[in-house]
């Protein structure tokens, strides 16, 4: 085990050669710029492939070309280059392409500020493609190293269940300096709890059966396969097909072997102070949940019946939590409240759930702790630049 | 050391705000402490705003968050008016070249640091203002080894380890009794 003060970006770099990536195609944006910069010079020391594309539309298409050709292929960008991935993505998506994709939130919209962080792609990632009939899988770290045991995750379950993953950071977790311990063997990875699943070549046909199978290897052309995996949907046989029925079957297919398998990733979740059925659950995901961690531990401290709920899986969202009939309260990095939203979906229909906001920066420890001690004696929260919306 | 020590820095692009942090951190995962070190900043390389939030701790770091800084460095006007009120009990270094009004009503000590001057007197430019202010750092900051940031100052900064060191030194011995 060797231990470093690096950044999430140099963590991630590690864990995805750890989880044997040889190909890594990206376009600089900050803040990912400085994971293509460590993959174009740890790449070819491990025998792998580096290509900086035109643009972040090419780098996608130049991992599905790498994933079709036996690869384990990722790429990384910021907001403003994971819609750009769009086109690329459902394409992943449709021909159950793996390929792990890394999107560090910045502030947005648009290119918004570039050095701060954001949560603006809650939903985007749920649907980072057009025309819907699929679902997505979607981890979230809170740390330079969790950053690089999600990667390992996301290369093992883009295996498993033949996808795209998505490693949604933030700015702090990617750009962050951390103090790290990167394993250097199997035996250090397995005592750290990663897993992973080697590349296999599809022989088919049938290559897309019309069930929720997991653990089918993807389709690697020229390995006696008549797959086109072209953008059109594909017959079981991989032909391409317009028929209604085998659209029908190829959307069941793409929605629930993520839906029927989720306990393969639904123990990523972190509960702090959870075991008493508390008054107020937190609920947050990134880089807030550490704030919120230290908030909660203070709020116990003075008494209150605080819990906090971590997502570090996001896509499926995990419903299971929010069934108690209870207080919840979203922290987020944007003023405009979209984990809020799901929680609200999910919750127990007489919850009460509400949300705090900040974008650029973290909420500060005292802030949250005044917020939760109103919303335990039921007033309502008016500070300035805080929002809080009934939702 | 207290279980968990806070060090804010601020300033322009180029000032080398993210070295500085970088090269404490650094120290202090050689001691065997946790380490975060957040960093923010604008697009451009040089002239944008840059801010580090350094955190060391004996224990495992939940907030990342710098909130009630033990030491800030302040290496320009705005990053001194931005984040002054926040140092309760700590101590603010700054660079009078850049920090030209001070906020004479805070409660801290406030120390100012002409280390881009003795950098120009003592190199004939102002790049080793940066590892003279780590020197000054190193001599009012009791939680880290002196010796072990000037190694980790070496060891980040590539080049002119003889004029760094030299730096180190001067800023290490520039405050003398008015610490």
């Amino acid at each position: 085990m060797k231990r470093y003060l690096e950044t999430g970006n140099f963590a991630v770099t590690e864990g995805a050669i750890l989880a044997g990536c040889r190909f890594f195609a990206g376009y600089p944006i900050t803040p990912a710029t400085e994971l293509a910069e460590a993959m174009s010079y740890r790449m070819p020391q491990v025998d792998g492939i580096y290509i900086q594309g035109e643009d972040e539309c090419a780098a996608l298409h130049l991992c599905i070309g790498a994933a079709l050709g036996g690869y384990k292929a990722m790429t990384a960008t910021s907001g403003p280059g994971y819609i750009l991935y769009a086109d690329p993505y459902g394409w992943a998506i449709g021909c159950e392409i793996p390929v792990v994709i890394l999107n560090s939130g910045r502030v947005g919209p648009v290119s918004g500020i570039t050095g701060a962080p954001g949560q603006g792609e809650f939903y985007l990632t749920r649907y980072p493609t057009q025309g819907g009939n699929f679902e997505t899988i979607v981890l979230a770290p809170n740390s330079a190293q969790e950053a690089m045991a999600m990667t390992v995750e996301a290369f093992y379950l883009a295996e498993r269940f033949r996808t795209p993953v998505t490693i949604l950071a933030d700015q702090l977790v990617t750009d962050g300096f951390e103090d790290i311990s990167v394993p250097e063997n199997e035996e250090e990875m397995k005592a750290m709890g990663f897993r992973t699943w080697p590349r296999g070549i599809n022989r088919g046909p049938v290559f897309y059966p019309p069930t929720d199978e997991i653990d089918i290897p993807p389709v690697v052309l020229g390995h006696n396969t008549g797959a086109l995996c072209s953008d059109w949907t594909p017959t079981e046989e991989g032909y391409d097909t317009e028929e209604v029925v085998a659209h029908h079957k190829h959307a069941y297919r793409l929605i629930f072997k993520i839906r029927n398998h989720k306990d393969l990733f639904n123990h990523l979740y972190e509960k702090t102070f959870m075991d008493d059925d508390p008054d107020l659950v937190v609920v947050s995901y990134g880089t807030p949940s550490r704030v919120v961690n230290t908030a909660v531990k203070k709020a116990r401290q003075e008494g209150l019946k605080v819990g906090a709920l971590r997502l570090i899986h996001l896509w499926p969202f995990p419903d299971e939590h929010f069934k108690k009939k209870t207080k919840y309260l979203s922290v987020e990095l944007n003023w405009d409240g979209q984990l809020v939203r799901e929680v609200r979906r999910a919750a127990h229909k007489d919850a009460e759930v509400h949300f705090v906001g900040s974008c650029g920066d973290l909420p500060a420890v005292a802030e949250l702790l005044e917020v939760f001690e109103k919303l335990l004696k039921g007033q309502p929260l008016a500070r300035k630049g805080w929002e809080l919306e009934e939702w | 050391m207290k279980t968990r020590s806070e060090i804010l820095a601020s300033g322009f692009g180029g000032q080398g705000v993210v070295r500085l942090g970088q090269v404490l951190g650094e120290a202090a995962v050689k001691q065997g402490y946790r380490v975060t070190m957040l960093k923010s900043h604008g697009t451009e390389m040089r002239g944008g705003y840059v801010r580090s939030q350094v955190v060391i701790s004996k224990e495992p770091i939940d907030s990342p968050m710098v909130e009630f800084p033990d030491l800030f460095v302040a290496l320009s006007l705005a990053a001194y008016r931005a984040f002054k009120h926040l140092v309760k009990e700590g101590r603010i270094l700054y660079d009078p070249a850049f920090v030209v009004e001070i906020d004479q009503g805070l409660g801290c000590i406030q120390t100012p640091v002409p280390a881009k001057n003795v950098s120009v007197e003592n190199f004939g430019r102002p790049v080793f203002a940066n590892t003279i202010m780590l020197g000054v750092i190193a001599d009012v900051m009791k939680t880290l080894d002196p010796e072990i940031i000037l190694q980790s100052i070496l060891q980040i900064i590539p080049k002119y380890h003889e004029e760094n060191k030299k730096a180190f030194e001067i800023g290490y011995a520039l405050l003398g009794n008015n610490r």
